[in-house]
């Protein structure tokens, strides 16, 4: 059942030690992050912080060019600067190494199966601008840089193909051997759309587009690497994401074992959503040079080197929807086809064009659904993950689809999207798709918002008498809200759907789904503290926070006694960690675990110590006590006692489950691998533009959002998180692009030309919440890490097009972002 | 100063600058290309200064430059030359934190914290200038830095909370 509940998300003002002291349970609690004290001294060590002594600095000559044949690098010139100690190209790297690993690794031809090969430098054909060539190792990165300047590379340039639409054409190849630039697609029916689409009252068309953006994160990529020559293994530091999952990035092209390549991440990165989950190249190259030379190697990106060929792009897609819709109102069908421009190289994330399965019909029930795309290949920096992780577009387009069939019923799109929602006594509900939503009142999120806007409209910035004198004035305003669903927690086995043989996935038995779990560990330190040690990777999120609040209302002890730290790739097992909006509930189970099995050790070790039964002893508030009220024994007393043991019961660890796995109700969709994402937050979105028709510009005067991530473990966090990822939204709707020439060259490679939202662009955002547990989850939580992506855009760009609803404007919102010179031409075009 | 004039390479040319950071003198010898960003992290160990995109619009590497902020990724360190830098580092006194660092700690106005040394030294000079700052006094002086985390929401609870704080002075 979801309850009103406007969180107080301010925590306490006094220190953090009476705030302890005074709370009952930490967890729901806005406790202050344990993270933030070495951030605002200055003392937190983010990897362009970690220069080894001795070592050496690189920098990469980038292709100039979009297409072009590789004739010749001349080298000897930067090899003959006195402070560059080594220069590698293609040929080095070809004789020693393999390449990198791709998400599509051969593609199916007439002559058979061709191989799709990336490799750390490129060779024969450089295939986007800022392509490395060359890498050159010097004592500094500015001699490095000036050593880069003097390696002369002779080009050959080609034509060039910088549009997904166009790459389908496959007039300019990028990859030659394999023959086309379409590497992979699927047309996937659900239910009975043929018939549907043909007895409907109305079938509505839309095209869309959603340009190429990205998280573009304040922090670049960096890395040092260390090779040891007695154990022949390599030291990595680097801000990679996901680092014990993606690992086999950089060991399989250095082609060493996984225990031999231990990737560390530093405990603060600044920032990736995604973006730095393919920073592989770079830890490869300094990997390989520092075993040329022995010493350790730094690398950190630039920026300009990060917006222009940095791996980092993401979604950049043309959509087709077709919408069957009845008279009354009912939608019937859903017909989604589009195509992504996944740059040069299918990049590891290939299947964020799978994602939106999991909310194919967002907050509808639709029955009958097409779902058909194309990935293409063209000549721009390669794609990786961002926030939402392809939802964000899907969203949008189908919101835009959906305003589109309202107007084509005459009906408001408020009421339309209503009569549409799936209702509470649905829930669970078996999207046609085969995931599910477990919980939530959609229709009464709906409401809550749409009373908040009508609050507006009496006396505030909706108020007719404003919006009539705005509108003299040449500034429309407008609203439109709809519920939009976060999927969270994805499973991980149906990840690799491109690489599996899709035909045989109908006859495939529920015992061949491998999920990962989440791991953690947790230790009784000798002076009672307790440590605990995260296998995965944090950019701000707040985990060591979160575990400490957890694990101290587990272990019934002060957050302050507890110590988190992480994990390197080779300590911690293969798991999947920090992304696709998982730790709230991942972390949270497994927290939840390990305490238990801490807290059962501690009893049986005090039950043994006293020699009494296990009934005999209990734990309570950071100590075991017999119950004969005899004696106690503290946390450091345990540890002091288990120091002794061979089989140490102080250290433990647990692997909490996808929480999916335990449910029947996703079989099918583990099977057929189907995405599965087992948590559904929703919310719904106000945000409050006015659009200037002289100028085009879009101003959001304020942002209303209701939202529900089931239980809330710290209300100021999850507040942060969606703040954030509107924010984010914001930018996507309406200011952030890379701008690609018809040539490849790209048109943002500064933070002058990719424009990151300021205070000055993000509008106030006032949030409510409502609290609908999960059923699925240890704790009650959902994932709530991409919200604000996902939504935010679509919201916009739904509030845009009501805005300008007087003006017949064709679809003023049909292209993602909405900017200013693409409404001035909608409107002139209305205007003839 | 040491000159390549006999085309035997002998390192590169450099200047001796002496600059005061956070109180304390430091003398060094420093290429004329070093930036201001780099001197202050590379010789003076100040990683506070951060570097987001080198080219002026991010303002993680803002500093307080003879008091004023300025963004250190867009001069050069011989340009500091017998100047005053001030950096996060200088804020914080005998580990207690400055009451702009414990009101960003306390309304969560930070996330990854790339951009935080920058927005706290930019705060400060807002608030020297206008203690007492509205919404939009906020937005003017803050809008040359970029946060890509936090949404800037709990950051105008941060610098309110602070100007409360410091009224009456420090
Ligand atoms: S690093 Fe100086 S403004 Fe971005
Ligand atoms: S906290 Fe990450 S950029 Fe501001």
């Amino acid at each position: 059942m979801s309850t009103q509940q406007p969180t107080d998300a301010e925590p306490n003002v006094e220190t953090d030690a009476d705030a302890e002291s005074e709370s009952e349970s930490f967890t729901g609690t806005g406790l202050p992050r344990v993270e933030d004290h070495r951030i605002l001294t200055g003392e937190a060590e983010y990897i362009h912080d970690v220069t080894p002594e001795s070592c050496l600095h690189m920098a990469l000559v980038r292709s100039m060019h979009a297409h072009a044949e590789i004739v010749d690098i001349d080298t000897s010139e930067a090899e003959d600067h006195p402070e560059c100690e080594l220069v590698l190209t293609a040929e080095d790297v070809k004789e020693q190494y393999n390449p990198m690993p791709t998400g599509i690794p051969e593609v199916e031809t007439d002559d058979g199966v061709e191989p799709l090969e990336e490799w750390s430098l490129a060779g024969d054909v450089a295939r986007f601008v800022g392509e490395p060539v060359a890498a050159v190792f010097a004592t500094n990165r500015y001699v490095a840089e000036d050593a880069a300047d003097l390696i002369d590379v002779e080009y050959d340039t080609k034509e060039a193909v910088a549009d997904g639409m166009a790459a389908r054409e496959d007039e300019v190849v990028v990859h030659e051997s394999v023959g086309t630039n379409v590497i992979d697609g699927e047309r996937i029916e659900f239910g009975d759309p043929e018939t549907t689409f043909e007895e409907a009252d109305h079938v509505v068309e839309g095209e869309y587009s959603w340009g190429r953006i990205s998280g573009v994160p304040l922090e670049t990529a960096g890395v040092v690497a260390t090779y040891d020559d007695e154990t022949d293994s390599f030291d990595i530091d680097c801000n990679i994401q996901l680092h014990t999952l993606v690992d086999d990035t950089i060991y399989e092209t250095l082609g060493y074992d996984a225990d031999d390549v231990r990737v560390n991440v530093p405990a603060d990165v600044g920032g990736s959503y995604g973006t730095k989950i393919a920073i592989h190249r770079y830890c490869c190259l300094a990997a390989m040079a520092s075993k040329e030379l022995d010493r350790p190697i730094k690398f950190v990106e630039d920026r300009i080197e990060n917006l222009q060929g940095g791996d980092m792009h993401c979604s950049d897609r043309e959509y087709r929807m077709r919408m069957a819709v009845d008279d009354d109102g009912t939608m019937c069908g859903l017909d989604v086809w589009f195509v992504d421009d996944f740059g040069a190289f299918p990049r590891y994330p290939v299947n964020q064009v799978l994602k939106p399965l999991s909310v194919v019909t967002n907050s509808y029930a639709i029955d009958d659904v097409v779902y058909e795309y194309e990935l293409a290949l063209t000549n721009k920096t390669s794609q990786t993950a961002y926030r939402g992780f392809g939802v964000d577009p899907h969203i949008y387009a189908l919101e835009m689809i959906v305003d589109e069939a309202a107007r084509e019923v005459g009906m408001d799109p408020t009421e339309f999207r209503r009569r549409n929602l799936i209702e509470p006594d649905q829930m669970p509900y078996t999207l046609p798709s085969k995931n599910i939503y477990d919980s939530g009142d959609y229709p009464a999120t709906l409401e809550r918002i749409q009373e908040i806007i009508d609050d507006e409209r009496d006396g505030g910035l909706l108020d007719p008498e404003v919006v009539g004198a705005k509108r003299e004035e040449g500034k429309y305003r407008g609203v439109q809200p709809s519920v939009i669903i976060e999927p969270g927690v994805s499973g991980s086995d149906w990840t690799d759907r491109q690489r599996s043989d899709r035909e045989e996935l109908e006859g495939r038995s529920r015992e061949e789904v491998a999920e990962l779990p989440e791991h953690l560990r947790a230790e009784l330190r000798a002076d009672g503290t307790v440590r605990a040690s995260l296998a995965t990777d944090s950019s701000g999120q707040g985990h060591q926070t979160l575990v400490s609040q957890l694990l101290a209302d587990e272990l019934e002890i002060l957050p302050s006694d507890i110590e988190v730290d992480y994990l390197d790739s080779v300590d911690a097992p293969t798991e999947y960690g920090s992304a696709a909006s998982r730790m709230a509930v991942m972390l949270s189970g497994a927290t939840v675990g390990v305490a238990e099995r801490l807290l059962e050790n501690a009893e049986e070790l005090a039950a043994d110590h006293w020699g009494v039964s296990s009934d005999g002893v209990q734990y309570r508030d950071g100590s075991v006590e017999r119950v004969d009220g005899d004696d106690s024994l503290s946390l450091a007393d345990l540890a002091d006692i288990d120091a002794d043991r061979d089989e140490r019961l102080t250290q433990v660890s647990y692997n909490y489950d996808h929480p999916a796995t335990d449910h029947e109700e996703f079989d099918e969709a583990f099977r057929r691998k189907f995405p599965v994402y087992p948590t559904a937050a929703f919310g719904a979105n106000a945000p409050i533009v006015e659009v200037d028709v002289e100028t085009g510009e879009v101003d959001i005067l304020k942002f209303y959002t209701v939202r529900d991530c089931g239980t809330m473990l710290n209300p100021m966090i999850v507040e942060g998180q969606a703040h954030g990822g509107i924010a984010q939204g914001v930018g996507a709707a309406l200011l952030e692009e890379f701008g690609y020439e018809d040539d490849g060259q790209p048109q943002a490679i500064t933070l002058f030309d990719y424009l990151l939202p300021s205070i000055e662009n993000v509008p106030e955002i006032e949030m409510e919440h409502t609290v609908t547990p999960s059923p699925y989850t240890e704790t009650g939580a959902k994932g709530v890490g991409e919200g604000g992506m996902i939504d935010a855009p679509a919201s916009i760009a739904t509030s845009i097009n009501a805005a300008l609803d007087p003006l017949e404007i064709d679809e003023p919102a049909d292209r993602i972002p909405v900017a200013p010179d693409h409404l001035r031409k909608k409107v002139r075009d209305a205007d003839q | 100063m040491s000159t390549d004039s006999t085309g035997d390479y002998d390192g590169p040319v450099t200047e001796e600058i002496s600059v005061t950071v956070n109180g304390e003198t430091v003398t060094a010898e420093v290429e004329p290309r070093l930036k201001l960003s780099d001197f202050l992290r590379n010789e003076c160990g100040l990683h506070g200064v951060r570097v987001g995109c080198e080219h002026g619009v991010c303002g993680a590497c803002t500093v307080q430059q003879e008091g004023r902020t300025v963004k250190s990724c867009l001069s050069y360190a011989v340009q500091a030359d017998g100047m005053e830098i001030e950096t996060v580092e200088g804020l914080a006194e005998d580990g207690s934190l400055h009451p702009i660092q414990e009101a960003f700690h306390e309304t969560h106005a930070l996330q990854c914290g790339f951009c935080t040394s920058g927005f706290v030294m930019a705060t400060k000079e807002l608030l020297e200038e206008n203690p007492d700052p509205s919404r939009e006094e906020i937005e003017t002086g803050l809008a040359d830095n970029i946060c890509r985390c936090t949404g800037y929401q709990n950051i105008y609870e941060a610098v309110e909370r602070a100007a409360d704080r410091m009224e009456g002075g420090e």
